[in-house]
């Protein structure tokens, strides 16, 4: 299968020179997705999820942020290339639609001069028609009617215009699309019916989606592969249905406990006692440490490896091996 | 408390025009509380040393045509400067707080009013409204301070009724509206306090208007003729300005220092104050 | 203002006059400020909340789900009289709110309280968590002195797992977390003792680890003081773990009320069945199985005469737009605004 983002050993560290503080934001990020997967980074505030998707898309603050380790996209080291070569690749093979990404767009243009501006960043000598043809496609895909294309953004809700940002992201045919929080601003009704318009775009256009959220439902949903995060550290990954239904680290039970179910049995919710580490300091043992219900001796002063479980399951916790032995 | 100090010094430090802004307040208020001992004479003592100049007879910036040491003056008009500044402004702050808070807060017909009386002043030629109450009610000092105070709280009040206009919808003035507190509690607890802050730097440029709209005044000979201040000496030394130029340049550059240094405040408290430094937390 | 029908559309068969809390008929409407008339004789208005009745008893918890520009934060803010309803009125164990409010407004204050959503935003940034608690204690004559007061407030504070409460008496918001935030929210709220309480959002900014916390907090003092609680929010899976009973909101209108799990698992209006359907589960099978919906909510300005949903409903047909559909019960206290309910 083909390889379409690889990272190894992937570090993003803010620097604030006035201080002299080091942020650890990322740290040692390692996985793989392939072709036509569907992957959901899931964490909460601090764990450093949106950071990892602007590493990768290069848009960190140039003087404050330090990314380091191998990001492999598609062949390409994202780490080494220039921002010249970075320009190259943002939008037509690699593609991101933020939070608020209806508010990137121009309040006094027409969805469609917007369209036609961006469209020709990439193919300099294409027609209006053309144009017009490509983004009328796409905007089926999203269900949205081609009248769309003539109306000001202000005419829009927030979900139409939400997904004309996804739309936009796609009308290069990405080979990587990366969505952070996309759907977190909208309704539930909208979110329903944009996840399963994504799923099926997806399927048509064979690209390969990260869907970064805090929300464990929209992954469960959308999404093939899933990764939690915690303070800047992956703690387990794995196929959807696998990690979901048989959580096997503390943190992910942890998540899975605070969220109620819909239909199920009303078992009782709890939270994860504790707070989040600081992000400033190193830590020789396992960073959730401190708020975990299983912690043992060796968790406090080694950190645990990386362990293989097969069939796609990586998971970092000393309950399932992964301790140097002193 | 040692902490509050290190907090304050850092965020001075952290702006040039607030750093020079402080600094030269601190030398400010220090001329003036040391006023009897930096002068080297009594500034109101008509000595003999007519029209000298610089640093002839022991007169460091020289004497006007009635023996006065001009750098003596200096000094003690300081003083004059400062109370006009710090009157006029707490005048126009306290009003203008006020009428915008209550205005912004309250809404409806008594902002419409209010806001229609402050288009009005704002209209109106503030300077020549001054004129015209210091013709009709005489010139001492302090009519010059109130006049000046009651001229100018208009731009305070706009300020404050923009903050309140925006901080009566903040939840936690929802939520002291929830817990049973009645609106003058509300003002003068969550609104005025919360919202001031642009009111504190605009009063400092004020305070820098204040001091030239006396020296105007003073300069067109309708200041108060039993002071010292800087604008009556210029306006003294009018007539010798070809003979005895110290006269009236020495306080002019005491003028332009002065309110160099209380607009570097004013501006340097606009940066800090920012709502941008401001940590308002809203969610992720 | 036109003339409003007497008739409620959540009858009063359901709504048992012993129900302790008892909202009759309220209405929230903002003029439309036409941009084109000067004098606009044909004055439209926004119905933000249209005609709602509902009654919550003792220790009750009353989820309101619906989706944004449904009304339901407006509902909630009237509810707690921070804006006054343009029609109708809230008793509260047979007294009317509104004579209560004009007659005795800080004994209103004690008995309604209300949470925030934002817990960044709920206290004052200027004060120390001391000063913002006591503060309510002394405006109600609670506690003699300064000493009473803090023994009140850290006993208060202690009760809701907050360690040491010294210490966290002694801080500013800003030192302290969103849940802290929160969990001090519903702390100050209970020193009251209130009967009525509004979650508005309560846990929608905070992290999902958190949230839990909060929960479970605001349902175990709620069922010990035995107040009554309406629950507002978008999160449905989370309104069904902590309700009693749900009611589902769209353009300002009730449209379906009855038991948490009844609604969750057996909708009947056909907006209810969209929401429900569109909504994801944290069960990776149970995929969701979309009813597709055209556009998106619009604004209610003088939405009707017939039924609000029909612009957007899978089921409507002629009838539905002609007038306003009657409220049926489809047993044991299901009650639902459809008349299309066993059509196709």
């Amino acid at each position: 299968m083909e390889s379409i983002l690889d990272l190894k050993n992937y570090n993003v560290t803010y620097i604030n020179k006035k201080e002299n503080k080091r942020i650890y934001a990322v740290k040692n990020a390692n996985f793989s997705i392939y072709k036509g997967d569907s992957l959901g980074i899931v964490g909460e505030s601090g764990s450093g999820k949106s950071t990892l998707a602007m590493g990768i898309l290069n848009l960190l603050p140039k003087n404050s942020s330090e990314v380091s380790g191998e990001a492999n996209f598609i062949g390409k080291n994202l780490t080494n290339l220039s921002e010249k070569e970075y320009k190259k690749i943002r939008w037509s093979e690699l593609s991101v639609v933020f939070q608020k990404s209806m508010n990137s767009l121009s309040p006094v243009h027409r969805i469609g001069r917007q369209v036609e501006d961006i469209y020709k960043v990439h193919n300099k000598n294409s027609t209006t028609k053309e144009i017009y043809k490509r983004f009328s496609h796409l905007l089926s895909l999203v269900n949205l009617p081609e009248s769309v294309y003539k109306s000001y953004p202000h005419q829009l809700s927030g979900g139409m215009l939400q997904r004309v940002s996804i739309a936009l992201s796609i009308i290069h045919n990405p080979k990587l699309l990366i969505l952070d929080e996309a759907t977190t601003a909208l309704d539930v009704v909208t979110q329903g019916q944009i996840l399963e318009e994504i799923v099926k775009m997806e399927k048509e256009m064979d690209m390969t989606r990260i869907m970064i959220t805090h929300d464990v439902s929209v992954v469960a949903a959308s999404c093939n592969k899933i990764a939690v995060m915690y303070a800047g550290e992956f703690m387990e990954i794995g196929k959807v249905e696998d990690v979901l239904k048989n959580p096997k680290h503390p943190y992910t039970k942890g998540l899975m406990i605070s969220f109620p179910s819909l239909r199920g049995k009303k078992d009782k919710i709890e939270a994860i006692k504790g707070f989040l580490p600081d992000l400033s300091k190193k830590y020789s043992g396992c960073i959730f440490e401190p708020r975990c219900k299983y912690a043992m001796k060796i968790c406090k002063d080694t950190k645990p490896e990386t362990i293989k479980l097969g069939d796609g399951r990586y998971i970092s916790c000393h309950l399932y091996g992964g301790g140097k032995n002193e | 408390m040692i902490n509050k100090l290190k907090k304050i010094n850092s965020i001075i430090n952290s702006d040039t025009q607030l750093r020079l802004g402080v600094y030269g307040i601190i030398f400010f208020l220090l001329v003036v509380m040391l006023a009897p001992v930096i002068s080297t004479h009594d500034p109101y003592n008509y000595g003999p040393d007519v029209l000298n100049k610089i640093s002839e007879n022991d007169h460091i910036l020289g004497t006007n045509n009635m023996g006065q040491d001009i750098f003596s003056m200096i000094i003690y008009g300081a003083r004059t400067s400062l109370m006009v500044a710090v009157i006029s402004a707490l005048i126009s702050g306290i009003l203008g707080v006020f009428i915008g808070g209550i205005s912004g807060y309250f809404g409806g017909r008594i902002d419409h009013f209010v806001s229609e009386i402050i288009n009005v002043f704002m209209m109106l030629p503030t300077f020549f409204l001054i004129l015209l109450i210091i013709a009709l009610f005489g010139n001492s000092i302090t009519n010059v301070m109130i006049v000046i105070g009651l001229t100018t709280w208009p731009s305070n009040a706009k300020l404050m009724r923009a903050q309140a206009l925006s901080l009566r919808e903040r939840t936690f003035v929802k939520g002291a509206v929830a817990m049973g507190e009645n609106q003058r509690q509300i003002l003068t607890k969550y609104i005025i306090p919360n919202g001031v802050f642009p009111v504190v730097a605009n009063t400092t440029v004020g305070m820098s208007n204040a001091i030239l709209t006396e020296a105007s005044l003073s300069f067109l000979g309708l200041g108060d003729p039993n002071i010292i201040s800087w604008g009556q000496m210029i306006q003294a030394g009018k007539a010798y300005i070809t003979s005895a130029w110290w006269i009236t340049t020495f306080p002019g550059i005491a003028i332009v220092i002065t309110v160099t240094i209380f607009y570097l405040l004013g501006d340097g408290l606009n940066h800090v104050l920012n709502p941008k430094h401001m940590t308002m937390k809203g969610g992720k | 203002m036109e003339d409003i029908l007497v008739v409620t559309y959540m009858e009063v068969e359901r709504m048992n006059n012993n129900a302790y809390v008892q909202i009759k008929n309220v209405s929230r409407w903002y003029p439309h400020k036409s941009d084109k008339k000067i004098i606009d004789f044909n004055k439209k208005w926004i119905k933000a909340v249209d005609q709602v009745s509902l009654s919550v008893n003792k220790g009750e918890i009353l989820g309101v789900i619906g989706e944004s520009g449904c009304g339901k934060s407006t509902l909630g803010r009237i509810l707690a009289r921070l804006e006054e309803p343009t029609k109708g009125d809230i008793f509260i164990n047979q007294t009317s709110t509104q004579k209560l409010i004009e007659d005795d407004p800080r004994k209103f204050r004690r008995l309604v309280q209300i949470i925030f959503q934002n817990p960044f935003d709920t206290f004052t940034p200027r004060d120390t968590i001391l000063e913002i608690m006591t503060r309510p204690l002394k405006i109600h004559g609670i506690g003699n002195n300064k000493g009473e007061r803090y023994d009140i407030v850290k006993k208060e504070l202690e009760s809701g797992g907050l360690y040491p409460a010294e210490d966290i008496l002694r801080r500013y918001p800003h030192e302290l977390s969103g849940g802290q935030l929160q969990r001090i929210s519903i702390l100050r709220a209970m020193l009251f003792d209130p009967e009525f309480i509004i979650a508005d959002e309560p846990v929608s900014m905070l992290d999902v680890s958190v949230r839990a916390e909060i929960i479970n907090m605001l349902k175990k003092l709620s069922k010990e003081q035995d107040s009554a609680v309406i629950f507002i929010s978008h999160d449905i899976a989370l309104t069904r773990y902590i309700s009693d009973n749900i009611a589902v909101m769209y353009l300002g209108r009730i449209v379906e009320y009855g038991q948490g799990d009844e609604i969750i698992k057996n909708p009947q209006h056909p907006y209810t069945k969209v929401l429900i359907s569109n909504c994801p589960s944290i069960d990776p099978e149970e995929k969701i199985m979309n009813i597709k919906i055209e556009g998106e909510p619009p604004t209610p300005i003088d939405p009707g005469p017939g039924c609000y949903f029909a612009p957007r409903c899978y089921k409507a047909v002629d009838e539905c737009y002609k007038k306003y559909p009657a409220t049926e019960d489809v047993g044991g206290g299901h009650l639902v605004a459809c008349d299309r309910l066993n059509k196709k």
